[in-house]
Parts: C-alpha cells; sequence; structure tokens
C-alpha cells in the first residue's frame, strides 16, 4: 500500500526489473545483484530544464541543486548546473570548484571565451559540469538576461564534444527579480524547495503561481529541514500538511541534518559522503524521482522507537 | 657469569665425589648444563629419581642380608653400613646444592652465548619488518596523493580537515532505494534509514485538489513574464505590451548596468563552438592594424629607444639596412641604442628632428 519505491510505469516496464522478477523465485543473492545494478529510466525529452526556486532565501535552493546534480551525474546522467544567482553566486563554493571558475556567461556573451572553456567539469563526476553567470562583481546586462539563458541552453543542445546534457539544473536566486526572470525563462520544469515554516510556505506558493502563469506546469515539491521529533511535537507542520496548503506533488523529503553544513563548508556535497548520511539519501532518492518523472506515494511522519528484541537486554 | 663459574665448580666436585660408576648422571648433568630452561626441571626429576633409587639399593643391601652370614662380616657391614651413610648423605646434600644451582641458572644467556649468530638474524629480521613497513606507508600515502580532486587534494586546499577524512571517500552504491541503510518494512507501514526507524504515511493529494489549487493561484497571481526592463522616466516603446514592462528605480542596481554588448553578437559569440573568441579576435586584429598602420605611417622609429631590438621586428627595413649597412647589426657599445642611427636617417622615413624624449633620455642617464 505504501511505498517509497519508485512506482512509475516506466521503472516497472524496465527490462533489467522484467528479469528480476524472473529471477527473483530462484536466488536471492542474484536478485540483489540485479537490484544493485539498477539504474532510473530517464523520462521526458532532453535536455530537461529544471529551475530550482524557492521565493524565500536560505531555504536550500543551492544545497538541492548541488546534491541532485552530483546524484544525477552519479546516475549517470550529464548533467550541467547554472549558477543563475548574478550578484551572489555560491554554487561553486559547495561543489569545491571555486578556484577553477576562471570564465562565465559574461565573458562568452562579451566573446572573450567560448562556451565550451567557461564549463567547469568535476573532477570526481566528469559529466557534471558547472557554468556561473556571473563574476560577483560584473553584472548581467537586464535586456537579454532570459535571452542569453535560452542561447545557453540552444547552444548545450548542438553541442558535438560532450554531447548534449541530460539535464541542465539552474540554481534560481532568491526573490522574484529580473534574476528570477532570468532563471526561468528557458525552463520546462521547476522544483519548488520549501521548508514547513509559513514565511517559506507563503513565499513558495506565490513563487508557483508565477511559474504556473509563465507556463511552466510541471512542478514538484522538496521539503527541506523537516525535524520528525517536532512534527511529533506538533512543534512543526507535517509534510502533508505542507502538501495540503501548496497542493504541489512531492519530489522528496529532505530531514534536518547537521552533516549539510559540514559538508556545505568543505565544499563536498553530502550525497558524496560515506557512511551515507539521512539528509544525502533522501536527496538521492528525490534525483531518482526527478529522473523518472516520479513523485513520493508515503512520506516520514516522525521517528519510531526501535523495537527492542528479546535478547536486547544481554545488549543483542 | 658468577653462577655459572659456581656451577662448573659444582659439577667437577659433584664428578669427583660420586666416582666413575656415575658417568651417566655426569653426562645428564652436562646435558642438564648446556639445555634449556624447559629440560631443567625434566632433568631435576630424574636427578630425584636417582637419589631415591640409590637410596633404595643402599637401604636394599643394609636390610638385604641373608641368615647364612657370619657375625664378623655382620660388625664390618655395620661399619660399612654407617659409612656409606656418611658418603649418602653427602652426595644427598651435594645434589640438592646442585638442584639449587640449576634452579638458579639463567638459560637464556646460555643460549645466546650458545649461538652467536642467532641475535644477528632476529635483529636482521626486525630491521626488514621495519623497512617493510616504511615502504608500505610510502606507497600508500603516494597512491592517496596521486588523485586529483581526491579527499586529500581537499585536503591540501584547506576545504577538509585531516582529522575527518574517513568520511569523506565518496560512496558507491546505485540505488537509494535499495541499500544497506534503507530498509522499509514487509507491511510498507516503517522505514529503517540510517539506523533510526520512521513511520510511513501515505500521500493523499489527488489530481483534483491539485487542479483546485491551481484555480487558486491563477485567480491570486495574475503574471506576465516582462520582457523589457525600462528604467523609471524611459519612454515605453509603441509595440511592447505594458504588463510586461518591468520598471526598475534609477537607484537600483541593475539599473546602472550598461549593456554594452551588442545583442546580436552576444548571441552568436554564444554559438560559436570554434576557434578563437571573438573579443580576443577582435583585440589581436585592432593590434595588427595598429602596428601596420605604424608601420605605413613610418613612425615606428619614434617609439624605439633600441634600434637594434626595433629592427628584428622590423622585417621590411631589415633586408634593406643589412644591404645598405651591415655595420650597424653589431653595436660598438653599451650606448649605442641610446644614439640615432644612420640607417634611419638613410631610410630618410623619420622625420630628421629628434622627439624631446629621445634627446633627454642620453642626458638624464649620463653621470
Amino acid at each position: 500500500m505504501v511505498s517509497l519505491q519508485p512506482s512509475s510505469l516506466y521503472s516497472s516496464l524496465t527490462p533489467s526489473n522484467l528479469h528480476n522478477k524472473q529471477l527473483s523465485s530462484k536466488k536471492y543473492a542474484i536478485k540483489s545483484l540485479l537490484q544493485y545494478n539498477r539504474k532510473p529510466q530517464l523520462a521526458g525529452e532532453t535536455p530537461r530544464v529544471v529551475v530550482i526556486t524557492s521565493g524565500k532565501g536560505g531555504v536550500g535552493k543551492t544545497t538541492t541543486t548541488a546534491n541532485i546534480g552530483l546524484s544525477l551525474a552519479r546516475f549517470g546522467f550529464k548533467v550541467v548546473a547554472i549558477d543563475a544567482d548574478v550578484g551572489l553566486r555560491n554554487l561553486d563554493l559547495l561543489l569545491g570548484l571555486e578556484n577553477r571558475v576562471n570564465y562565465t556567461v559574461i565573458e562568452v556573451l562579451n566573446g572573450e571565451c567560448r562556451l565550451d572553456q567557461a564549463l567547469v567539469r568535476d573532477k570526481r563526476w566528469s559529466n557534471f559540469e558547472l557554468l556561473c553567470i556571473s563574476k560577483p562583481r560584473s553584472k548581467l546586462p537586464l535586456g537579454f538576461g532570459g535571452k542569453a539563458l535560452v542561447w545557453l541552453v540552444d547552444a548545450l543542445k548542438d553541442r558535438q564534444d560532450g554531447g548534449c546534457p541530460d539535464f541542465i539544473l539552474i540554481d534560481c536566486p532568491a526573490g522574484i527579480d529580473a534574476g528570477f526572470i532570468t532563471a526561468i525563462t528557458p525552463a520546462n520544469e521547476a522544483v519548488l524547495v520549501t521548508t514547513p515554516d509559513i514565511t517559506s510556505l507563503r513565499d513558495a506558493d506565490r513563487v508557483t503561481g508565477l511559474l504556473e502563469c509563465d507556463g511552466i506546469r510541471d512542478i514538484k515539491m522538496i521539503v527541506n529541514r523537516v525535524r520528525t521529533d517536532m512534527i511529533k511535537g506538533e512543534d512543526m507542520m507535517s509534510v502533508l500538511d505542507v502538501q495540503e496548503m501548496l497542493g504541489l506533488p512531492l519530489l522528496g523529503v529532505i530531514p534536518d541534518d547537521s552533516e549539510v553544513i559540514r559538508s556545505t563548508n568543505r565544499g563536498f556535497p553530502l550525497v558524496l559522503n560515506k557512511p551515507p548520511t539521512l539528509a544525502g539519501l533522501a536527496f538521492e532518492q528525490a534525483a531518482w524521482r526527478l529522473v523518472e518523472q516520479d513523485t513520493m506515494q508515503a512520506v516520514l511522519l516522525h521517528e519510531q522507537p526501535k523495537k527492542r528484541g528479546f535478547f536486547s537486554f544481554f545488549g543483542g | 657469569m658468577v653462577s655459572t663459574s659456581t656451577l662448573q665448580l659444582h659439577t667437577l666436585s659433584y664428578s669427583r665425589q660420586i666416582a666413575a660408576s656415575d658417568v651417566d648422571i655426569r653426562s645428564n648433568l652436562l646435558f642438564d648444563y648446556y639445555g634449556g630452561w624447559n629440560k631443567r626441571n625434566s632433568n631435576c626429576r630424574r636427578i630425584r629419581g636417582f637419589k631415591k633409587y640409590m637410596v633404595r639399593v643402599m637401604t636394599d643391601s643394609l636390610g638385604g642380608g641373608g641368615e647364612e652370614d657370619t657375625k664378623g662380616n655382620q660388625d664390618t657391614q655395620i661399619v660399612v653400613a654407617q659409612n656409606e651413610k656418611k658418603e649418602l648423605s653427602k652426595l644427598q646434600s651435594l645434589v640438592g646444592r646442585l638442584e639449587d644451582t640449576i634452579i638458579s641458572l639463567p638459560p637464556i644467556t646460555v643460549l645466546m652465548k650458545r649461538n652467536p649468530g642467532g641475535s644477528f638474524g632476529i635483529g636482521l629480521g626486525i630491521v626488514t619488518m621495519f623497512l617493510l613497513m616504511l615502504v608500505k606507508g610510502y606507497v600508500a600515502r603516494q597512491k592517496k596523493n596521486s588523485q586529483p580532486g581526491s579527499v586529500a587534494d581537499l585536503v591540501r586546499r584547506g576545504q577538509l580537515k585531516s582529522d575527518r577524512r574517513g568520511i569523506s571517500s565518496s560512496l558507491k552504491y546505485e540505488d537509494p532505494f535499495n541499500n544497506p541503510m534503507v530498509k522499509v518494512s514487509k507491511g510498507n507501514s516503517t522505514v529503517e534509514m540510517c539506523g533510526k526507524v520512521y513511520k510511513l504515511a501515505p500521500v493523499t493529494l489527488t489530481q483534483d485538489q491539485q487542479a483546485i489549487h491551481q484555480k487558486r493561484r491563477s485567480r491570486a497571481y495574475q503574471w506576465k513574464r516582462p520582457t523589457i526592463f525600462l528604467k523609471e522616466g524611459d519612454p515605453v516603446p509603441p509595440d511592447v505590451d505594458p504588463d510586461t514592462i518591468r520598471w526598475i528605480p534609477a537607484n537600483h542596481p541593475f539599473a546602472t548596468t550598461s549593456s554594452e554588448i551588442d545583442e546580436d553578437l552576444a548571441q552568436t559569440n554564444v554559438y560559436q563552438k570554434h576557434g578563437v573568441p571573438f573579443r580576443i579576435q577582435a583585440e589581436h586584429e585592432a593590434l595588427q592594424k595598429r602596428l601596420e598602420s605604424l608601420q605605413n605611417d613610418e613612425k615606428l622609429g619614434k617609439l624605439v629607444i633600441d634600434p637594434g631590438t626595433a629592427r628584428e621586428y622590423e622585417r621590411p627595413y631589415r633586408s634593406h639596412s643589412k644591404v645598405e649597412d651591415p655595420h650597424e647589426e653589431t653595436p660598438t657599445n653599451g650606448q649605442a641604442g641610446l644614439k640615432p642611427p644612420r640607417s634611419d636617417n638613410d631610410l630618410n622615413s623619420l622625420p630628421k628632428k629628434p622627439s624631446s624624449e629621445e634627446t633627454k633620455k642620453p642626458e638624464a642617464k649620463k653621470p
């Protein structure tokens, strides 16, 4: 009845899954091996241009972009992450690539470098590339900020050497000003990041309205910084409450995790951590659903006390 | 050393006392002397057994006489027996001292003395093992440092503390729903993630509810994406929808941005895949044109302080100068460049009067 597993049509019809079903009755070892090699089935036309937005600042847009981007790259998809925050870019810091950003889109527009020179390839996962719109002090001309991103997406589509990317993730700046307009212009779908508090929800609702007015209908929601202990104590809205208020399908629920800050400061995204963290796993699951255009069928309510076994008294 | 010497003395006295019939015991003792600590106890036991045997023999010999023996013989036997008893007691005390000496013997020292090559072998083994450990550590460190973009690289960049390196090696699993960290219960009511069990609840949002929310938002937010940004006070272009204009205050940071980039040119720049970027090429061409124009106007000599070096860049004139005056190739002294060369005058391309800079510089450099 309730399942965390992706339940989309694409995943259920993949050859590997059919093979799984055939082999499931034989040996457990073979089944687990096949499932380990399972990969998400890419749905929709490529490149999928996804804008990650929120309205309110500080809810985790850039963290989400970095982690979902690297998760997608780890799944084997070609990803280009565009930091569309003109004045206050941070995506390069989160990815640990700040020392390698020499050229930005501004230099590309000015003809000081080509687009392929402005793309920063991540050495950890070579199918992940970063593109910054501008350096902190330079300013993007307002007149064609949106158009420039559309050209960029077109140019990335026509790439011959590296191939067309499967995903173009655009990290949107906070607010609904010129930066927001620039970021959403080339997007086909949106991921709305929100936290379970009323300020964030109000902004998220407004941004969703603007996105819908702009013609972006495929909007999914990530609820970030969820604390199950506070939900249990009725001090925080539950994820289901948030969903009821916004009426958006859920892409993921990210628990509040101190590892997020640690990974941010280290420039080492959470999803690469070993051992995996709770938030890192949740980001990976969200990335999986994004690939398959799937949504959550069940959400985490609260933490349950672990059942103690008969030998627990003896430390078992 | 002291104990060893005493042992030797005791063995000698022992051998002297016991006489030739006890060759076996002496050989045993000598064997014990050179033997190890493990053999010592067993040999002690053997000596004790021998002692008992001797006593038994003595007592047998004392009490085992027949009735056929005469009384005269009995007297002599008694005397002999008393002497033998004395000797036996002496022997017992000697054996006891010998036992104590053997117990106090340090056998490892003896072993080391016996096999002087063994210690060298052990030392060599320890040194070899230590060297192997060092080499292994060095190789492992080299392997770790060789990967670019690795954790070691992050540590070098200062983004990662070296004491937290353990948690930063990248994870390699491919399915976030099926791995050792995520376990969904059989009834799909709970999920265990990272050792914590969470209760699950089904999502109840329906398509109808989503549509209702969309309608609500479409009523609440009437919005058109701005296509043009105008500063306050700018005239509205005639073919622009007023709803798509974003008015920016004059003091807004965006309003102060002047776009010097031509839109069409910017588009071609973005689409450029190969070759030299536009701006770089344009700057290069502009410099080349300037150089050419300078060459055409023959104003190059004005800029040149050292004509010897300038001539290397001045190809058309270089051949002429070589033909006309080959001596100018070799500067006479360090100030050769300071003098206006004759070739320049011969070419009739430069103005006769030297510039003010050229005249001033040599004077200034003179002491």
